[in-house]
């Protein structure tokens, strides 16, 4: 079965490989089209039909569009629920601690850690301007304090909801694998967390999606 | 043994739950926690919530945190009382996680952080708010609603016609922000609509009287 998928490109954003790493996870063929950010091709009013925050990425499956990076993995790992590794808990007490953890990972790491890589990367290279290093270390210095809790939860079990993986401790992979490149060592200095984060880059579904992605169908 | 909620009656996500208990009709023991005293903070809490906030819930002894998790705890344990608050269908589901999703990334960082500057700062530290700051964050969440506007004007609801959790998750902040002297809601028809609507649900009001054991 194809997916259609209207993705990001150039300097392809990591909302989409959060998406495309759960696609290769489960299995799915998928087509990648590229959306010129540098053209302003995702404010357009054709493209905010789709996706009316103008935000990437956004998929289409046959015809049924969604957007918002973490509902289009939820969709996927269920859909093909069958195939692929069981992203997402069957029991409830289980799942519960899943939808924990996701929740964990919006309220106390994206924020940050997303201010953190868009101030130190995405700023420089899409507008040229310098970054604010005051405003970086704010955000270095509050994920630093998460992180501290994370180390405990991380010391007493492999992932982030347990002893398995599940989608909550992939939805990490995009940000926590730009941090060392902006010479943050927030989780090099916890081992438990660093171990946790090689452990989900080493997949084979984030190193086939790290240096780029492309259509699988 | 009946669900016991741990929070605090005026905090947010402590109302978030204690909303969705309501909605869907289940007892439960309320225990409030002193934030004042720093309760939250003692060893004691951080062994059920390690990141020291409020709220937790210990459902016979299964331990939750984070409001959004619980609430979905909730609704999905108990479906078929109350009101249907997650989508059954698959693309229907898949809309309410989208829904979902845009309350987390595109209103409630702009909201609480107008609220807590606001309403929070000043109560809590007796701290003079900063106005610019509180403006900058108001206006960001003008742009986003400015969206739920558009999205609003085709659907009742965030998902579509049918109230969800993600709907129900705006409600706490949504309905502060009035308090703050902020007409960003009112100015905007559609979503002044949607945010009454959901405001005039038993489960919202009963939570609005303070919220207290029901077991």
């Amino acid at each position: 079965m194809k997916v259609v998928y209207d993705v990001t490109t150039k300097r392809e954003l990591r909302q989409t490989h959060r998406v495309a790493t759960i696609l290769h996870k489960k299995e799915v063929p998928f087509k990648f089209v590229t959306v010129d950010l540098a053209t302003g091709q995702h404010k357009a009013p054709v493209y905010l039909e789709k996706q009316p925050f103008g935000r990437i990425p956004y998929i289409d499956d046959h015809g049924f569009i969604l957007y918002e990076s973490r509902a289009i993995s939820l969709y996927i790992a269920e859909k093909y629920g069958e195939q692929g590794a069981l992203l997402i808990p069957k029991d409830a007490n289980d799942k519960a601690l899943f939808e924990q953890a996701a929740s964990i990972e919006t309220a106390n790491f994206d924020g940050f850690a997303g201010n953190a890589v868009t101030e130190k990367i995405f700023k420089p290279a899409f507008t040229g301007a310098k970054p604010d290093e005051v405003f970086f270390e704010t955000q270095i210095t509050e994920l630093r304090k998460r992180l501290d809790v994370y180390k405990k939860i991380l010391s007493k079990q492999k992932y982030l909801a347990g002893n398995e993986v599940n989608l909550a401790d992939l939805f990490y992979l995009p940000y926590a694998s730009l941090l060392p490149q902006m010479g943050s060592q927030v989780i090099e200095e916890r081992p438990n967390v660093a171990r946790w984060v090689d452990n989900l880059k080493s997949r084979p579904s984030w190193q086939a999606v790290k240096q780029g992605i492309t259509s699988t169908a | 043994m009946v669900l016991t909620l741990y929070g605090y009656p005026l905090a947010t996500c402590t109302q978030r739950v204690a909303t969705v208990l309501h909605e869907k009709q289940v007892p439960f023991k309320f225990v409030n926690v002193n934030l004042a005293t720093g309760e939250h903070k003692a060893p004691a809490y951080l062994e059920k919530q390690p990141f020291g906030q409020v709220p937790y819930i210990d459902d016979d002894g299964f331990v939750l945190y984070e409001s959004r998790a619980i609430s979905r705890y909730i609704a999905e344990k108990y479906d078929s009382q109350g009101a249907l608050l997650i989508p059954k269908d698959a693309k229907d589901k898949a809309l309410f996680e989208q829904a979902a999703s845009i309350e987390t990334a595109n209103f409630d960082g702009f909201a609480s952080k107008a609220v807590s500057e606001k309403i929070f700062k000043p109560a809590f530290t007796g701290a003079k708010p900063d106005e610019a700051f509180f403006e900058t964050q108001i206006t960001e969440l003008g742009k986003k609603l400015d969206v739920y506007e558009k999205i609003l004007s085709k659907q009742k609801y965030l998902a579509g016609n049918e109230v969800t959790l993600a709907d129900l998750f705006h409600l706490p902040y949504a309905s502060m922000l009035p308090q703050t002297g902020s007409k960003v809601i009112e100015e905007r028809p559609n979503v002044a609509r949607w945010v009454d609507d959901l405001k005039s649900r038993t489960s919202w009001q009963a939570v609005q009287q303070g919220i207290t054991s029901t077991a």
